[in-house]
């Protein structure tokens, strides 16, 4: 049973490998976070005009603000979950899900390693993304040439804590997401429309209901406790604890590919 | 690797009916056995349930009901199925930016096999030197090539075959011919659809013939050509006298007489039709007998439409 296992993560870890496509969400994901990362350090300096000009500079003061431009790395969080979503639509999108359930007609087995697969991948992603930032905002933070609060180890250290269990958590739900919409392209159009349209309304409208969304909890996750909100400034949001975070996400994600495992995934492969 | 040795399937009463309101009944209390050690062909128009039924056969469509075998085993509960089984249901079931190589690769991790195996197999079917090259570029024969590869990646005792000369080129067949033969030679299970009967024909041991997902046919081929009827035709000026005597008194299963005056006679032999005339006075112009081809008695057992 544990030997059948290895071999079924060696096989999804091999499929991972074998195509382009992670390389590139990671790199647009990258890309994303340290825009982000870059575009607040150049507001708060007053580069990129949007702030009270008395408070230009003052923000870089802030260590909770540092903490926050270092947190733009949960801007990949987004194409995580997508990474997810394709990972396990795309079986059925080229049909390669006949030869993997013929290699494995036990298919909860399948969905279980692919799951576990992708949080080791989405820890790594977290890792990678999390150094590109740090090396942005140092380079950044070199070049406005501003006073600002030092990047301490303990900031970058608890930030990248919640990074790598947020991805991680991310993409076993993006995977367990994909087991229940087996449709690509309607998974893929249902989860950004989610994290970037629902999630942002609700956030803001309506953040008691929020922070128990998979966007509230990866943020919580992630403790992020703040957010910088459009004027450049920090508006502190409603948040669960982290622990309570993860386990939300965890919840999402043990819930779909139950439902799942008892509705999609029995279907007949045609 | 020693070679598994093949294991009968069995396919029982199955039924299947898809659509939630069961429309359709892709297949209708099918019952049939196939033997190690021989080719079978399953054949049937498209659209007969071939492929509904090989897809049951291999766990990936359930049954309303009935149930399918490999040895004793539903294929959902073999414990190393690439090893027992290997299975070739369509050419496009790979990822188009995905190596044929890393494809393979995938196959062995998954069922924990050497990556040796990788290369032995795609020497198998020839597609050594296009290895490397992601799937999006090769054609419809060598996906056949690579389905089939990632069939024998296991060295498996049943081989079960979806219209695995698809798109292959005369050569191509010709090879696959003769490897089937060498599979089956060797004890293995060798099960393989087909719509059209002449591809097989000079493949296959036994046939299943199914159609409109019931069963028409199972058994050897040899068995198909005794049963195929014969036919004699007879061109005479007592046409209309020999047609009523062959029926009253020949015993034959029909005989017609066509426009352009030729008397066909079936259930009889030529030589019977001969004799009929002779001792009832009817003169002969012209006596000669067909057996019935195989592809015809395919089409008529089928109902011969497509």
């Amino acid at each position: 049973m544990t030997a059948v296992f290895g071999r079924l993560l060696a096989a999804e870890w091999r499929k991972v490998i074998t195509t382009k496509m992670i390389f590139g969400l990671v790199l647009v994901g990258l890309a994303f976070s340290c825009l982000n990362t870059v575009t607040l350090t150049l507001v708060a300096s007053g580069v990129i005009p949007g702030v009270p000009q008395a408070d230009t500079g003052s923000l870089l003061m802030d260590p909770d603000y540092l903490t926050t431009l270092l947190a733009q790395a949960g801007t990949a969080s987004t194409f995580v979950l997508i990474l997810g979503v394709i990972a396990m639509t795309g079986e059925y999108r080229h049909m390669t899900i006949t030869s993997t359930f013929l290699s494995s007609p036990r298919r909860g087995r399948v969905l279980a390693a692919k799951m576990a697969l992708f949080g080791v991948i989405g820890a790594l992603i977290a890792v990678v993304t999390m150094i590109a930032v740090v090396i942005v905002l140092t380079i950044t933070l070199a070049i406005v040439n501003h006073d600002h609060a030092p990047i301490t180890a303990s900031a970058v250290g608890s930030v990248l804590l919640g990074a790598v269990i947020g991805f991680a958590l991310y993409a076993i739900l993006g995977v367990s997401l994909g087991a229940l919409i087996k449709n690509q392209v309607a998974a893929i159009i249902l989860a950004l429309v989610w994290v970037l349209l629902i999630e942002a309304l609700l956030s803001a409208l309506l953040p008691a209901v929020s922070k128990w969304l998979p966007g509230g909890a990866l943020n919580a996750a992630m403790s992020v406790t703040v957010r910088a909100d459009p004027t450049g400034g920090l508006t502190s949001a409603d948040r669960l604890p982290a622990w309570g975070g993860a386990l939300v996400l965890l919840g999402y994600a043990l819930v779909f590919a139950v439902i799942a495992s008892r509705t999609t995934l029995r279907r007949d492969i045609t | 690797m020693d070679a598994v040795p093949g294991v009968a399937l069995h396919v029982e009463s199955l039924s299947k009916v898809f659509g939630r309101r069961g429309q359709v009944a892709a297949v209708n209390d099918l019952t049939f056995s196939v033997a190690p050690g021989r080719v079978t062909g399953f054949l049937g128009p498209n659209g007969s349930g071939k492929t509904t039924t090989l897809r049951c056969l291999l766990g990936l469509v359930s049954p309303t009901s009935g149930r399918t075998l490999i040895g004793s085993d539903p294929y959902r509960d073999l414990a190393e199925p690439t090893r027992v089984v290997g299975a070739a249901l369509e050419a496009s079931g790979f990822h188009p930016g995905r190596s044929a190589r890393n494809h393979l690769r995938v196959l062995t991790d998954a069922a924990g096999l050497p990556p040796t195996r990788v290369t032995e197999v795609l020497a198998t079917v020839g597609l050594e030197e296009a290895a490397g090259r992601r799937v999006v570029e090769y054609s419809l024969g060598m996906r056949q090539r690579l389905a089939l590869a990632g069939a024998l990646i296991g060295d498996p005792g049943v081989l079960i075959l979806d219209e695995p000369a698809n798109g292959l080129d005369p050569e191509g067949i010709a090879w696959l011919r003769s490897f089937l033969r060498a599979q089956a030679a060797r004890g293995c299970t060798v099960l393989v659809s087909s719509h059209v009967l002449s591809e097989v024909e000079q493949t296959v041991d036994d046939v299943v013939i199914i159609n409109r997902g019931a069963l028409v046919h199972s058994g050897s081929l040899a068995d198909i050509n005794a049963n195929a009827e014969a036919r004699t035709t007879v061109r005479s000026p007592d046409a209309e006298r020999l047609a009523q005597v062959a029926r009253d008194v020949g015993g034959a299963a029909s005989a017609d007489l066509s426009p352009d005056g030729v008397l066909t006679i079936t259930g009889m032999s030529a030589a019977e039709v001969g004799h009929l005339a002779f001792t009832s006075g009817c003169e002969l112009h012209e006596l000669s007998a067909h057996t019935q081809d195989l592809e015809q008695l395919f089409l008529e057992l089928t109902g011969g439409t497509e």
